[in-house]
């Protein structure tokens, strides 16, 4: 097997391998390294690579797969994390210069599991600064690039954990969503990611952007790779005031169940038309998704979407809202270190009245009532992730989110898990996602029927290609 | 509709916040900041007065991080 064949293989896949010695942990290991090495000048995807750590970590996978300590699916297998998740003895920049020479002096409660699990931590990822506004373009570091065409966005916040797992640079990684973050990167570079229900994955270690939105989640190139992530980080954390003490099931039991029979409501009118509306291209891609579940035997309905459209009005509020209260500190004292995107967006947060605040959150409490009243008829909800394809950094309009439809945060603002997952790509070769919405701490259904589209499908075969590869 | 909000109002209240922005920073926020305030318009139209806000404190919970 060659290094680029090793760093494309899914987590199943190489930790079959590993069990068989086809190859070692250290083998897998530094085909991923290499493939940074050689491609990642031109996606950015990396702020910090942690080669020394990923091979010491490698040969201790490596003794202790031989010698029979064997602990789990993730043994030995290569990722890296959004670089928001605070990692011990390792910088973590949140993209800015605020914190651009930040190491923590503890991990993130996720961090610790993946170790736990014998990850192999190959470095932190780029990102929206501090997981907000867009292509951090004046960062200290460079935006990171889509690898389906890096003249465009790889959609955000966690670009960088998109950008890698499409390029084949890592096996898996963890981002983190509090409008889309995880989401819209997952279906920009055609990737699968989980935004867990809320309190399901613990906060504790994550720098936040605004604590009643955030939500920690896997991203990986197939759905079972993401269930095995979730797997691994969910769980009660007493760490995290929000984590919620449900138990975890086996969230790949169900996953070859299929879907007969099951109610997928879409909620179209009043929402996928909102102002500039969905792109065509993206709407009929994701129409042709809808009758490939259909003929999975799912029972496809239309629903209203008006109480998912009002959720972005509501979501950006409380958003701006706590992120600026979260920083204002840093607002007063030098604002100039802060990249201008999320420095204009967050300084909206400071001009917001505590009744403005509450007035928010007392609308999340009727939208969330409304929304969820659906699951009264219907077991998921499905919509486009994104209402584009990615856009070229040149076109790059920063008002445009408030011009479409957001198909992402209401359920951040309801707390509802939402996986995306590949369901197509545009004439220019641009990836589509799918999103799968299901009740909360109901994971493992929305990760079943995205499992039967994808076995259905072929769409997270595709693989970018670069000048380099064989 | 509501009044907008000038620049001068937003110079007044960023100086109050203690935020030491430029004019031209603030010309640039004014658009935001007044988006903003009509969204909280809408919003309010959703909500009657036996709606409590969706935030918790729960009291046995003393946990330290």
């Amino acid at each position: 097997m060659t290094p680029t064949e090793l760093s494309h293989l899914s987590i199943t896949e190489a930790s079959s391998g590993l069990r068989r010695k086809e190859f070692s942990p250290v083998e897998l290991a530094q085909a991923c390294l290499e493939r940074i090495e050689s491609i990642d000048g031109k996606l950015h995807s990396f702020i910090t690579i942690t080669a020394d750590l990923a091979l010491k970590q490698a040969r201790n996978a490596e003794q202790e797969l031989r010698v029979g300590i064997d602990k789990g699916p993730l043994h030995g297998i290569p990722i890296a994390l959004k670089d928001l998740y605070a990692t011990k003895n390792i910088r973590t920049t949140c993209h800015s210069a605020v914190l651009q020479d930040w190491v923590p002096d503890h991990d993130a409660a996720t961090v610790t599991k993946l170790r736990e699990a014998g990850t192999i931590l190959l470095g932190k990822l780029g990102m929206h600064e501090f997981a907000f506004g867009g292509p951090s373009v004046d960062a200290p570091f460079p935006a990171v690039r889509n690898p389906w065409n890096t003249a465009h966005i790889p959609g955000g916040s966690s670009s960088g954990s998109g950008a890698a797992l499409a390029a084949g640079l890592c096996l898996g990684s963890l981002g983190s969503d509090t409008g889309g973050s995880i989401r819209t990167p997952s279906s920009h570079c055609a990737v699968v990611g989980m935004k867990p229900t809320y309190g399901r994955v613990s906060r504790y270690g994550i720098v936040p952007l605004s604590w009643s939105l955030d939500h920690a989640g896997p991203m990986a190139r197939n759905v079972e790779d993401c269930a095995i992530l979730l797997q691994a980080i969910a769980g009660y954390d007493p760490k995290d005031p929000a984590s919620a003490n449900v138990p975890v099931p086996n969230l790949r039991a169900e996953l070859k169940n299929g879907i007969k029979g099951l109610r997928v409501g879409v909620p179209r009118a009043n929402w996928f038309n909102e102002n500039k509306g969905t792109d065509s291209e993206t709407e009929s891609i994701f129409n042709d998704a809808l009758k490939i579940l259909e003929g999975l035997g799912a029972i496809v309905f239309e629903i209203d979407g008006q109480p998912f459209s009002l959720a972005r009005k509501v979501n950006q509020t409380i958003l701006t809202a706590e992120a600026y209260a979260y920083h204002e500190k840093r607002f007063q004292e030098a604002p100039q270190k802060f990249g201008s995107s999320v420095r204009r967006r967050m300084l909206e947060g400071a001009f917001l009245s505590a009744a403005d605040y509450i007035a928010a959150l007392r609308a999340r409490t009727v939208l969330n009532e409304q929304i969820r009243a659906n699951f009264s008829r219907v077991d998921v909800f499905a919509t486009p992730t994104a209402p584009r394809p990615p856009e070229t950094f040149e076109a790059m309009d920063p008002n445009e989110q408030n011009l479409r439809p957001s198909f992402t945060n209401p359920f951040n603002l309801t707390g509802l898990p939402a996986i995306s997952l590949p369901c197509g790509f545009t004439k220019d070769n641009l990836p589509v996602g799918l999103q799968i919405v299901a009740q909360p701490f109901e994971e493992s259904t929305a990760f079943r029927v995205a499992y039967a589209y994808e076995r259905a499908t072929e769409w997270h075969k595709r693989r970018p290609r670069f000048e380099k590869d064989p | 509709m509501a009044k907008e909000i000038t620049l001068v109002e937003l110079q007044t209240m960023s100086s109050r916040l203690g935020l030491r922005l430029s004019d031209e920073e603030l010309e640039k926020l004014l658009p935001g900041v007044n988006r903003s305030h009509h969204q909280i318009l809408e919003l309010r139209e959703l909500i009657t007065d036996s709606i409590e806000p969706a935030a918790a404190f729960v009291a046995s919970r003393t946990e330290k991080r």
